[in-house]
């Protein structure tokens, strides 16, 4: 086999190769060199790197959660006003109460907690679908934030503004960089060679074919390589600046969410349910109590992007949450999910997002107008999921679907498959 | 054969390692130089030196307006300027994100018409570490330090004027009182709101205590009078409700305090919709729609604050920022925005009725033709 086959097959969506995780981080790069180019080079450039993910992270939160209410083949409209609606408790009762910020945060999940597992029981136990429970919530919810916060703006005390508007402290020796920023970058290359090792080892164990070790060599040159300049990047801005800490709480969540819906029962009874209920329930999965869950952890996630937006505003003010809903579902949607529930990756919403966040901050770099922007994100959208409908229609290639294809010879343990996307046309609609 | 090519491709990854991290230009610098092109320095900026202006949504033709004026005045004075509007749905995070585009483009000075007076804190900190000089345009930025300079009209003077309107309007249409009034605030969460209410009230108040003036609905406190967003549908909701309350049968309803234009012509809709004579309403912006109601003998009173003033105002602080020189300001003890008393510099504001118009608007090729 020459050595170009080799590289062909397992570099690039080969049997053997990590190819939904490279191709999506081949997408990233192509837009942000776009953009790079574009703005002259002001994209990645450490200030504005390090502004994009402390404005956008509250938005991939929501991603996270969301991504899973689709998968399971409902939707939610209300998380902008659960998230407006936290936000002002939380806010209230640390400015009336002096409650110390950590209890504070503590409430906020709470709130969000009980709002979910009140959306969760009309939609699970109750079956009202959850389009209309959640349509209802978004009233509910931002009347509240109303009623409570008399439509004023109430301003946070400064811990708590550190979930949304903090920076790893300065520690160690005079690098010239953040050093806890590179010391989370050492670890993510560790952890990254640690996977494709174990992958490697994995695939020697099933007595499977396994990449030549030089396609591994260069696929991890390329991942390190991006690994070390974002981190010098983020490392690098101005002095007291370094990854902000609403970052590392969404890669905390990342990696936790996608172990969980790709390795574990819990998380595949999930897309088993978006794909088919009725045969899931059949097979023994919990259809109520999954949709349970799910329901009420979008909430969670909800008040959390909340709070971490009151905290980067250092105030919860009554315009809060506007829209989020939305800016979520394209998120999701951009990021290959499918509107009838039972496709889609947590990476994928991720990179969906990020599509989006460098789109809108591009755009503005640019000083194109918000009017504009959101004309072009609309289209945006539209092309997105288009151009991946046509695709997959005309028996093609399918970009999105081979970006976010789950790696199934690499997937062992998994308990469920991911349905086939064709029973969604047989599909029994869930919970309703 | 297979070992060779790994340790090739090993080394490879390196060399490509090193390059990656050498290319990285670091942004860092010491402590002490940051702040080098802050106001506070002797040099100011270089003549064509990146201005950046951050407005709210376009909800009122004050802002477009005030974006257009900005964008052509930033030009002549020879600034390169970033005119930049708030989304209509996402106001907040659009124009937290916005300022924070105009740091990375090394703006020097950054004006802002806050959406939210109140959530822009780590934004304003954001431009001045970065070491521009932050101005804050008619809307004051609260609990921050690191506002610069404030350039407003004189807002408690508009309530002030606006109230004083009210009680001459409706003393010219009916001699004798008690007068029948219903008072409206601005959004909650702008700053201003309760300083026009404040000042109107401050005229109003002595009446209203003497029983010349009363509120029929008993609605006095800013909580209930305020609307929303400035929303005009809210406004008008609002009269909706006060109508069908309070002025069933004969009660009627002489006069209304209202904060600005766009609300005084929801709140006429909203009494001629109940088919009731239109009362003595107060206004402010000198919207086009609502002179013409001046003319038209509809609405009472409008405040004219000439954005074109305002905004020249501000080109000229700019100007005097990037000479290195300390800008004019005529008041620095009014404006405290609970973290610091903000050096402010206020323009007086001119009340219009029927009676002044023409003379008010000579100078707006817009509305003078309105006038005549």
């Amino acid at each position: 086999m020459s050595r170009i086959s080799d590289l062909q097959k397992n570099l690039f969506g080969g049997t053997a190769s990590n190819a939904r995780q490279f191709g999506m981080i081949a997408t990233l790069v192509a837009i942000v060199l776009l953009f790079q180019i574009w703005t002259g080079g002001l994209t990645l450039t450490s200030g504005n790197l390090i502004a994009v993910v402390s404005q956008y992270s509250y938005i991939l939160i929501l991603a996270i959660g969301m991504l899973m209410v689709i998968v399971a083949g409902h939707i939610d409209l209300s998380v902008g006003s659960v998230a407006a609606f936290t936000g002002i408790v939380v806010a209230k009762t640390m400015q009336e109460h002096s409650l110390p910020w950590p209890l504070g945060i503590l409430l906020g999940l709470l709130v969000g907690a009980a709002i979910g597992a009140w959306q969760g029981f009309w939609v699970a136990y109750v079956g009202v679908p959850a389009f209309i429970v959640t349509l209802a919530g978004m009233l509910l919810f931002r009347g509240g934030n109303q009623y409570i916060g008399n439509a004023d703006t109430v301003p946070v005390p400064t811990g708590f503004r550190d979930i949304g508007a903090g920076f790893l402290p300065e520690v160690g020796p005079d690098t010239g960089y953040n050093n806890l920023t590179l010391l989370l970058g050492l670890l993510a290359c560790a952890g990254v060679v640690w996977r494709e090792w174990r992958a490697r080892q994995t695939r020697r164990v099933m007595h499977a074919d396994a990449a030549p070790l030089w396609v591994t060599g260069i696929r991890l040159a390329v991942m390190v390589g991006i690994i070390v300049f974002t981190t010098l990047r983020f490392a690098g801005g101005r002095v007291g600046t370094s990854f902000p800490i609403s970052g590392i709480i969404l890669i905390a969540l990342v990696l936790a969410y996608s172990y969980y819906t790709r390795n574990t029962i819990g998380g595949r009874h999930i897309y088993a349910v978006g794909g088919n209920s009725r045969a899931a329930e059949l097979s023994g999965v919990k259809l109520r109590r999954v949709n349970f869950l799910v329901m009420m952890n979008m909430s969670v996630l909800a008040a959390l992007a909340g709070m971490i937006f009151v905290a980067r505003s250092a105030a919860s003010g009554p315009q809060d949450g506007l829209s989020w809903e939305l800016d979520a579902i394209a998120a999701v949607f951009i990021g290959g999910a499918a509107v009838s529930g039972g496709l889609g990756t947590i990476s994928g919403s991720i990179v969906g997002g990020l599509v989006m966040a460098l789109l809108n901050n591009g755009l503005q770099l640019e000083g194109v107008g918000s009017d504009m922007v959101q004309i072009i994100k609309g289209l945006v959208l539209l092309l997105a999921v288009a151009f991946d409908v046509y695709s997959k229609s005309q028996g093609r290639f399918s970009i999105i679907g081979t970006l976010m294809r789950p790696f199934r010879q690499n997937e062992t343990s998994t308990p469920v498959d991911p349905p086939n996307p064709a029973s969604d046309q047989d599909k029994a609609p869930v919970a309703g | 054969m297979r070992r060779t090519i790994t340790r090739g491709i090993a080394v490879i990854g390196a060399a490509a390692l090193l390059a990656l991290g050498t290319a990285c230009s670091n942004e860092r610098e010491g402590s002490g130089s940051t702040g080098k092109d802050t106001s506070d320095a002797k040099g100011g900026f270089a003549q064509d030196g990146l201005v950046g202006v951050a407005l709210p949504a376009k909800t009122s033709e004050n802002w477009v307006l005030a974006g257009d004026l900005f964008t052509n005045g930033l030009k002549d004075a020879g600034f390169k300027a970033d005119v930049q509007y708030a989304g209509a749905s996402t106001t907040v995070a659009d124009q937290q994100a916005q300022i924070s585009s105009m740091v990375t483009k090394g703006a020097k000075v950054i004006v802002i018409g806050a959406t939210d007076a109140a959530q822009l804190s780590t934004q304003v900190a954001q431009a001045k570490q970065a070491g521009a000089t932050v101005i804050a345009y008619d809307r004051l930025i609260t609990n921050t330090k690191d506002v610069d300079y404030y350039i407003a009209f004189d807002n408690f003077k508009v309530g002030q004027l606006q109230g004083q309107a009210l009680l001459d309007g409706m003393k010219a249409k009916k001699a004798k009182g008690p007068y029948t009034i219903e008072l409206f605030s601005g959004s909650p969460d702008d700053n201003n709101s309760k300083v026009f209410f404040d000042g109107a009230m401050e005229v109003l108040k002595p009446a209203i205590d003497k029983g010349d003036i009363v509120v029929g609905s008993g609605q006095t406190d800013i909580k209930q009078t305020a609307t929303q967003g400035w929303k005009a549908e809210n406004a008008q909701s609002r009269m909706d409700s006060l109508l069908n309350s309070t002025y069933t049968g004969k009660k009627t309803l002489d006069g209304v305090l209202s904060p600005n234009d766009t609300l005084a012509r929801a709140i006429i809709t909203s009494v001629k919709g109940a088919g009731k004579p239109v009362p003595v309403v107060t206004g402010q912006d000198s919207e086009v729609e609502s002179v013409k109601s001046i003319m038209a003998g509809e609405q009472y009173s409008t405040i004219n604050k000439d954005t074109r003033k305002l905004v020249a105002e501000t080109i000229k602080m700019v100007q005097s920022l990037q000479k290195g020189d300390k800008p004019t300001i005529n008041d620095t003890k009014s404006y405290n925005n609970g973290s610091k008393v903000v050096p402010s510099y206020l323009l007086p504001p001119v009340i219009v009725t029927k009676e002044n118009a023409a003379e008010a608007y000579a100078n707006d090729p817009k509305l003078s033709p309105l006038t005549k």
